[in-house]
Formats: structure tokens, C-alpha cells, sequence
């Protein structure tokens, strides 16, 4: 079981055995990695105008309110999951063996997504909002990415249907749980909520968005990290058993914990209950997965200092064990009157979807992008100043808001401070917000050169 | 059982479905079906009990400002929920009068609704005839006029449409309002 990744490779790494044609992972690839650079202009600008409220504040379309959800959008959407899923179209042929089942689907798929972001943006700058977080786009919007998600857990399943291995390694049941999980997550987020109103519909609405992290971009991002972390580091994964405790209890307890977004709010007590105690619960999948990854870097952390995809999989891995710690954590009635509402939850939330999960999608895009397009890298260095930048950026961020949101929570539950003090005592917290935010955007901006400078260049050299 | 899902795809999809579901129909679908006060509007006449009111619905012009709120995304900084938690019942009282707790029968008619995740600015839920006509304008505007140190954005494509600036002040004098709170009705207007 433990080298069943070498055994599944081992085939189609042999020359000559299947050419891959691999166009709709590019055309995935390119435009994520496009959109992240784009998106992170708009991630800059908002972060600016905590600190500069007046800036471009006459113009309706650049106003906080429209370009808030088109950041969280454009990340999620436009950037994270198409980049998930045009690596999905890398790995799953190749850990089955058999060519993707239809490239021409692919690239339909990517050109649709393609639609659906610009479409958004569009909308959402228009102000064409649902007012439901993560579900902001307007509806024949989500039919398209309903459309959209079919064709590509189609393809996705019929090349695993196909597949010559008989044994499926973890990344595939990872990735076909995603398809499955978020086609039913998104219709609940996107299509339920519209029959219903108030607290049934929140309740609905916190269902999404919390498993929007924890059934779409978890499970896609943990088969990537599954994928690239024995073959960028060339060992066997540790177990294959805790794979199987982390992956099924994850099917298992994930979905109940979304109540946990209304702690103390109007919506039952009996039903907060439920999500606190399933929270907690969380702690076995991703311990499980947790340690089940580090175990497989034994012996070889020496590996770290020379290969950036392993720098950004293994600080992911770290992300990702505390993001989850934290997660429970928040959930708890006492800590959720401290930290609920405060800015530590955007510190929270991004070091769960850059930190973690987007970490991994770096990797996944330096790790194979070289062999796409076969050519070298076009700069390691510049590829590991694109992870200091991201890392450190990204610690000043998640760090700073953590801090800041605590003090403000504190501040908030003394009811004699009047609010207007505890916004004017965040002002340094968002000063070294907007810092970290130049520094981790300055990393994207080497990713996105360096990705594209490799895929552009004319240097023929055979990919390492 | 979980083996079998090794090698078989299909009994891999149909294990991930069903262990899904047992969580997903019961948080979902059962909750409302068992707690009946998400759904009924409140209505109380007795003081005993706490504040009276009735919730009624939005007018045409309360739902057009709602819709104002909600194209301008101000549900990003500001909640609409008064927690169950004593600081927030003293903060967003009025006058030496605490705000009574939010309650599902208060957002019977909401939709989309505007419960909110960030405070970035204050909790809105008994904004509801606080300010008065006259102090919104000036505060859309610029809030910096009013609230020195505040970094709310300006509104002056609201503010310079009539319409659009009543319709907002409308619906934000109804927050919080099914509830009478407030002793001898003592609201701005």
C-alpha cells in the first residue's frame, strides 16, 4: 500500500508509454494564475481603504461594498479552484493511467469558467449582488458554474472509470468527494436559500460557506498536497490506513459545523450545540491528514532547502494544522464572544485559504508547469523569493489581524469604550495589514512572471 | 466496508454521498421542522413577557432601500444580530436602555438575510430610529464629519439621489423596530 503512488507512476512516467495532452490544465493553469495577479490589485485596494477610507471613495464601482466580494470571489473562483481543478487534470490521468477521458471537454470547461469569472466581474462591480456571502453572484451566474462543475466531475469520473488501476490512491477519492460534496453544497448555498428566508436561510447560507472551505477547497486542496508531497519529495506516502480515517470521518463530520457562524446569534441554542461539538470533532480528519503527511517527509526535510514546491506544500501542511486548530477553537461560546465579528476572522479565514490552501496550489502549478510546457523553470530564485514574500507577508497578515481582532474583542466586551475608539485603535493593525498585503501580493507578482515567463520563453531545455 | 471503496469507485461515491447526507439532512432540512420560531413572526402583547410589537413586512419603499443596503454590500461591516451576550445588549442600547436580544421570529420576512459575519463598523440590528433624517444625509456623505476617526466609506451617489436616500433611510429606521423597545416610543425620525 505505502508505494502504491511509485506503482501508479510507474507506467506512465516510462517513456514513450502515454502522451498526455495536458491543454486543459494548461488553459486552467494560465488564467487562474492570471486572475490571482488581477484579484490581488483588487486585495490591495481594499486593504488600502481601511487605511485610507477616502480613497477612490466617490467612484460607486470602486466603493468597499463592490469590491469586497469581488476579491473573495475572484481568489476563490477565478484564482483557487480553477487552478485546483486544472491540476485535478494533471494528477487524476496520470494516478489512473489512461489519458484524461476528453481534453476537448477540458477545454470547454476552462473556456466557461473563463465566462463565468468575467461575468462576475461585471456584476459584482455593477452591484449586482444576492447578498449572500460566497453566493454572490447573480443566478444564471450559478447555473453556469452548475453547468460548468458537471462537465468537469464528468470528465474527471469517467477517466477514473476508466482507469487501469485497479486500487485508487487517496488523491482520487479526495477529488471525486469534492465534485460530489460541493455539487450539493453549492445548490444549497446558491439554489435552496432562495425558497427560504431569515434565520432558515442563514442557517442554509452558513452551510455553504463553511463547507465551501471544508468540502470544496479542503478535500481538492489535501488530494493535491497528497499528490505532491511524495512525488516532489520522491517517497512513499506514510500510511495509507490514516488516509482512510482522515478522508472518511472528514465525509462524515465536516458538513454538521455550520451553525458555528452563529454562535450566540438568533438561531437555536440546541443547534449551535451541534456545530460546536462537531467542530471539535474536526480535530481527528485533519490531525489524521495532518500527521500522516509529515510522517511522510521523515527523513527528508533536508529536501526543503532546495525545492520550493516542497517549501510551500510543507508550510501549507503547518497552515492548514493551525488554521484547523483555530477553527474549533473559535467555535467554543466563550472564545466566540471574544473573536466572533472581530478582524481576526479574515486572519483566520486567510490563513486557511492562501496559507493552506492556495500554498498548495502554488506548489502543484511549479511543480508541473515546467513539464507542461517542458522546459525549465525560468528562475528557482525568483521562485523562492515569491515563497519568502508569500510566507512572510502572509505571517505579518494572519498574525497582525489576530492580534488586532483579539484587542478589539476584548475592547467590544467592555461596553463603556465607545465603538468609534475601538475602529481608531485598529489603525496600526491595519497599517501592518497593508504592508504584509504589498509583500504577499509582490510574491504573487513573481509567481504569476515566472510562471508565465516559463510557459512563454524560448528556452527548450528539458524540464529536471 | 471502507476497504471496498479502495478499488471501487462507485461504492467510494456512494459511501462519500451517504456519510454526506446523514449530516447535511439533519442540520439543514430538520432544524426548521423542529424549531418553529424560525418561521413565525413575532408578536407579543404581553409586557410581562418582555418588549411588545408585531413584525410586519417591508413597504415598497422599505424593500426598495433594503435592496440599496444590499447592492452596496454594507452587510460586510455591519451585522444585523444582537447576540446573547450581555455586551452587546448594553452596547447597542439607547439612552441607558439595554437592546433587547435578537430572536429568529424578528427575520421571519428577510430576504436575503442580513445577520452579517464582521463588525467592521457597529452592529445595526436597533439602529432603527436612533438618528434622524438629518444626521444620515450628513453622515452618507462623509461620516468623517460626524465620526471623527470613522473609516466608512462615502456615499454620494446616494446622497445626491432623493429617492434612492429615502428609500435607504426608511428601511434602516425599521431595524430593530418589531420590538418596541424604547420607553414612550421615543424614536428619531
Amino acid at each position: 500500500m505505502q508505494d502504491q503512488i511509485s506503482r501508479a507512476e510507474a507506467i506512465g512516467a516510462a517513456p514513450g508509454a502515454i502522451i498526455h495532452e495536458d491543454t486543459a490544465a494548461k488553459w486552467f493553469l494560465v488564467s487562474s494564475v492570471a486572475y490571482f495577479f488581477i484579484v490581488g490589485i483588487i486585495a490591495l485596494l481594499i486593504a488600502a481603504k481601511f487605511v485610507w477610507p477616502d480613497l477612490m471613495g466617490t467612484i460607486s464601482w470602486l466603493s468597499y461594498g463592490r469590491l469586497r466580494p469581488l476579491h473573495v470571489n475572484g481568489m476563490l473562483f477565478g484564482w483557487l479552484l480553477a487552478a485546483d481543478m486544472g491540476l485535478a487534470f494533471y494528477v487524476i490521468p496520470r494516478l489512473c493511467g489512461v489519458k484524461l477521458w476528453s481534453e476537448k471537454l477540458g477545454m470547454a470547461t476552462a473556456a466557461l469558467w473563463n465566462i463565468i469569472v468575467l461575468g462576475a466581474v461585471v456584476c459584482l462591480l455593477a452591484g449586482f449582488n444576492q447578498g449572500w456571502e460566497y453566493g454572490e453572484l447573480p443566478f444564471f451566474l450559478d447555473v453556469l458554474v452548475v453547468v460548468a462543475w458537471i462537465l468537469f466531475g464528468l470528465n474527471v469520473f469517467m477517466t477514473v472509470a476508466q482507469r487501469k488501476y485497479q486500487a485508487m490512491y487517496v488523491t482520487i477519492w479526495y477529488t471525486m468527494g469534492c465534485i460530489l460534496w460541493t455539487a450539493f453544497v453549492y445548490l444549497t448555498g446558491n439554489f435552496a436559500t432562495l425558497f427560504t428566508t431569515g434565520t432558515n436561510q442563514a442557517n442554509l447560507n452558513w452551510m455553504y460557506v463553511h463547507n465551501a472551505v471544508g468540502l470544496i477547497f479542503t478535500p481538492i486542496g489535501l488530494a493535491l498536497a497528497y499528490y505532491f508531497i511524495p512525488r516532489a519529495a520522491n517517497t512513499p506516502l506514510h500510511s495509507h490506513k490514516l488516509s482512510m480515517v482522515g478522508f472518511w470521518s472528514l465525509a462524515f463530520v465536516y458538513v454538521w459545523t455550520g451553525a458555528h457562524h452563529m454562535i450566540h446569534g438568533p438561531i437555536s441554542q440546541w443547534l449551535q450545540t451541534i456545530a460546536i461539538a462537531f467542530s471539535v470533532m474536526l480535530l481527528i480528519p485533519v490531525w489524521a491528514v495532518v500527521y500522516n503527511l509529515f510522517a511522510t517527509m521523515k527523513g527528508q526535510w533536508h529536501q526543503l532547502r532546495e525545492s520550493v514546491p516542497l517549501k510551500f506544500l510543507m508550510s501549507g501542511v503547518v497552515f492548514y494544522l493551525l488554521t484547523c486548530f483555530q477553527g474549533p477553537m473559535h467555535s467554543l461560546r466563550t472564545v466566540s464572544a471574544i473573536v466572533s465579528k472581530t478582524d481576526w476572522i479574515p486572519g483566520h479565514a486567510h490563513m486557511a485559504v492562501l496559507g493552506a490552501f492556495s500554498f498548495f496550489a502554488i506548489a502543484g502549478t511549479y511543480f508541473v508547469v515546467p513539464k507542461l510546457w517542458n522546459k525549465a523553470l525560468h528562475s528557482q530564485s525568483l521562485a523562492n523569493w515569491s515563497y519568502w514574500m508569500l510566507m512572510i507577508g502572509g505571517i505579518g497578515f494572519y498574525v497582525t489581524l489576530w492580534l488586532g481582532g483579539f484587542w478589539q474583542g476584548w475592547q467590544w466586551n467592555t461596553w463603556t469604550i465607545p465603538f468609534i475608539d475601538t475602529v481608531v485603535a485598529l489603525k496600526p493593525i491595519w497599517i501592518v495589514r497593508f504592508v504584509s498585503g504589498v509583500m504577499m501580493f509582490t510574491g504573487i507578482v513573481m509567481f504569476a512572471y515566472n510562471v508565465m515567463a516559463t510557459a512563454l520563453g524560448t528556452h527548450e531545455e528539458s524540464a529536471a | 466496508m471502507f476497504k471496498k471503496a479502495d478499488t471501487s469507485a462507485l461504492w467510494a461515491v456512494i459511501l462519500s454521498l451517504v456519510l454526506f447526507f446523514v449530516g447535511g439532512i439533519l442540520t439543514t432540512i430538520v432544524p426548521p421542522m423542529v424549531d418553529h420560531t424560525w418561521a413565525k413572526p413575532f408578536e407579543n402583547n404581553d409586557p410581562a413577557k418582555g418588549p411588545t410589537g408585531k413584525l410586519v413586512p417591508l413597504s415598497e419603499l422599505e424593500l426598495k432601500g433594503r435592496a440599496i443596503y444590499q447592492r452596496e454590500g454594507c452587510w460586510y461591516c455591519h451585522t444585523q444580530q444582537i447576540r446573547t451576550l450581555l455586551a452587546d445588549t448594553k452596547r447597542y442600547g439607547w439612552k441607558g436602555v439595554d437592546a433587547p436580544i435578537s430572536t429568529p421570529d424578528e427575520f421571519v420576512y428577510d430576504n436575503p438575510h442580513m445577520f452579517g459575519t464582521k463588525r467592521t463598523g457597529p452592529d445595526l440590528a436597533r439602529v432603527g430610529g436612533k438618528y434622524d433624517t438629518q444626521w444620515h444625509r450628513t453622515h452618507f456623505r462623509n461620516p468623517r464629519d460626524l465620526v471623527k476617526g470613522s473609516i466608512m466609506p462615502t456615499y454620494p451617489w446616494i446622497v445626491n439621489d432623493p429617492k434612492e436616500f429615502e428609500a435607504l433611510v426608511a428601511y434602516m429606521q425599521t431595524l430593530g423596530r418589531a420590538k418596541d423597545w424604547r420607553p414612550n416610543h421615543d424614536y428619531e425620525k
